[in-house]
């Protein structure tokens, strides 16, 4: 096991992990231009819902169906990004083709077959990201009429990521000899552990975006959204520790599966799903296929997830008596970024239409509530990724795969360490002392300074994350061979996930969600709106 | 044919989601004895859950405690 050759900076120009960490931490510090008044990253592409033909009031225009984020949040260029448009596309392909080769080209990949397999896996994965966003797929019933839809499938944008997991999949599955030549730059490890890296930017830009959210919804919202802040946190700790030791155990004991492969599945079930996986795969050094299995019933069940839960909160249990309850139990149920903000806003609009009509309008919610208490205990969880991943990594090092006579020398700790975590720290904390340094914790005569840090902050933690999301989605399909995973029973795997989720996972989710959550009251916005 | 086992071997043990690295293998049998330490793990972390439990309950303003 003791490998002396290895110094503690070694692989930090060769491997993926670590080129995760300098993709996401170099486009974080390029973002934090804007607070020198010059916009670097407000050209990374965001899909926006369209339709081929808009009603004339309406919205969706294909020609905006892409858009430059700086367009919506630069302060210093929106107009020159505005005129981008679809460019941006282009524009981010360019930008991170560059940073992609240069990575390839330090971890000594063949850099000619990266930069083709990259820039074919680029344009698929931005056509599925183009065609999820049709309002049909998007779109819900309640701005569904703002495209001239009658009916949309209410999938927001995890539609695109479903999409392109099947696209992904059908490649690797019916075309493999194309899957083998795109297999260079079909790279979901290192694409996810770079978005998880743009995640911290994300958790770091959450109090600053909610210092925004305060004012706008008043002191009664602001003094909600801390609570849900700090019962989300201690929700999450709870549902997390019980989570992980009860779906190893189910693993285990009830479906006789191997060590490696139940604490994969304990992550991936119980955390943050494919982040989870991929993190605890590389902790306790699973197979490979482990974690794409895992990563593909992730994936699934967050979809059926998605469909059910929603409307079984809205109007089975716990209704619009405890909406709070609803999505937070929302947050750690569904087992992707994705997914639990769509079901959340899903789950918003249907809760907030219900209390209007139960009420005869006297009762009206703000929109975006419901969904940020499913977010914000999945934001919680995401913390959970890295720390869970080092805590099982000490645990196999030091315990399990401990032979007797044998030593382990304490830099293995550090060589199974997800480095990626770091950036993703670094960028959390970054943020995190900006805002309470010069950013003076949201103070009204701060908010010029949070508006520049936003503008940097917004195209990295929405537009590089989703991006970079949706090109695992894309590569894990292009590299799961399902004649390969049928020969490793998957389906033995997929009753493991239904039992866990079902009869574990969510009614505890429910329970402590309850225990942290009941009560909680939305403020009512009735008299402030026009009927 | 030695050399090439041996390095499918030496990926598979990274944890790295290559396409090189699927095997084929049935990674879901050979499931090992249930060993002490595991049971120390998942103990320790119900422990964990509870004491976070009932700080939480305590702590937190908005819970059913409070």
């Amino acid at each position: 096991m003791a490998q002396p050759e290895r110094r503690w900076y070694t692989g930090m120009l060769t491997t993926e992990d670590w080129w995760a960490v300098w993709l996401g931490v170099g486009f974080f510090f390029l973002s934090l231009f804007t607070l020198a008044g010059v916009d670097l990253v407000g050209w990374i592409t965001y899909p926006t819902k369209w339709v081929f033909s808009p009603p004339p009031e309406g919205k969706g225009a294909i020609g905006h169906a892409f858009y430059a984020l700086g367009k919506k949040y630069s302060v210093t260029a929106k107009g020159f990004y505005k005129g981008l448009g679809w460019w941006s596309v282009i524009w981010t392909y360019v930008i991170f083709t560059i940073a992609t080769c240069i990575g390839a080209g330090a971890m000594k990949w063949n850099v000619k077959r990266f930069f083709v397999g990259w820039t074919i896996i680029y344009f698929l994965t931005i056509a599925c990201w183009f065609i999820g966003h049709h309002a049909f797929i998007a779109a819900n019933k309640l701005n569904m009429r703002q495209y001239g839809l009658n009916f949309a499938l209410s999938l927001g944008g995890g539609g695109s990521f479903i999409l392109a997991l099947i696209v992904g999949l059908i490649i690797g599955n019916f075309f493999r000899g194309f899957a083998r030549f795109l297999s260079e730059a079909a790279k979901p490890e290192w694409y996810i552990k770079t978005a998880i890296v743009t995640l911290g930017v994300k958790l770091g830009y959450l109090p600053i975006k909610l210092a925004g959210m305060s004012q706008k919804l008043g002191k009664e919202a602001a003094g909600l959204t801390f609570e849900l802040f700090v019962a989300g946190a201690a929700a999450t700790i709870v549902a997390y520790m019980i989570f992980w030791p009860g779906v190893y155990i189910i693993s285990r004991k009830i479906f006789n599966l191997p060590r490696k492969t139940a604490a994969v599945l304990g992550s991936g079930i119980s955390i943050c799903g494919v982040s989870a996986a991929v993190a605890t795969g590389g902790a306790v050094r699973a197979k490979p296929v482990v974690s794409i299995m895992v990563s593909a019933l992730v994936v699934v069940w967050a979809v059926i997830e998605l469909i059910i839960l929603p409307g079984f909160y809205t109007h089975v249990w716990p209704t619009t008596k405890d909406p709070l309850v609803a999505g937070a139990a929302m947050g750690m149920s569904v087992k992707t970024d994705g997914a639990d903000a769509a079901a959340g806003e899903l789950m918003d609009e249907f809760m907030r239409n219900k209390i209007e009509v139960e009420t005869n309008g006297a009762v009206k919610w703000p929109a975006g509530i419901i969904t940020s208490s499913a977010v914000m205990t999945k934001v919680w969880i995401d913390m959970f990724i890295g720390i869970w991943a080092f805590v099982l990594a000490m645990v196999w090092v030091y315990r399990i795969e401990r032979r007797p006579g044998e030593k382990v020398p304490a830099s293995e700790v550090w060589h199974r360490f997800p480095k990626f975590v770091l950036g993703y720290f670094f960028c959390w904390f970054f943020l995190l002392a900006l805002y309470f340094g010069p950013g003076q914790s949201g103070a009204p005569e701060a908010m010029p300074f949070l508006k520049s840090v936003k503008a940097g902050a917004v195209p990295i933690e929405k537009g590089m994350r989703k991006l970079f999301f949706m090109l695992t989605f894309m590569s894990l399909g292009i590299i799961t061979d399902f004649k390969k995973l049928r020969e490793a029973q998957f389906g033995k795997m997929v009753w493991v996930y239904f039992v866990s989720l079902f009869f574990f996972i969510i009614p505890v989710a429910a329970l402590i969600a309850y225990l942290f959550h009941h009560g909680m009251q939305i403020p009512n916005i009735a008299g402030y709106v026009k009927p | 044919m030695a050399e090439e086992v041996k390095q499918k071997k030496e990926i598979s043990g990274t944890g790295s989601l290559t396409g090189e690295a699927l095997e084929a293998e049935d990674v879901l049998a050979g499931a090992e004895e249930w060993d002490p330490v595991e049971t120390k793990l998942v103990l320790w972390s119900f422990v964990i859950a509870i004491i976070a439990l009932i700080i939480g309950l305590l702590v937190v303003p908005t819970s059913v405690f409070n």
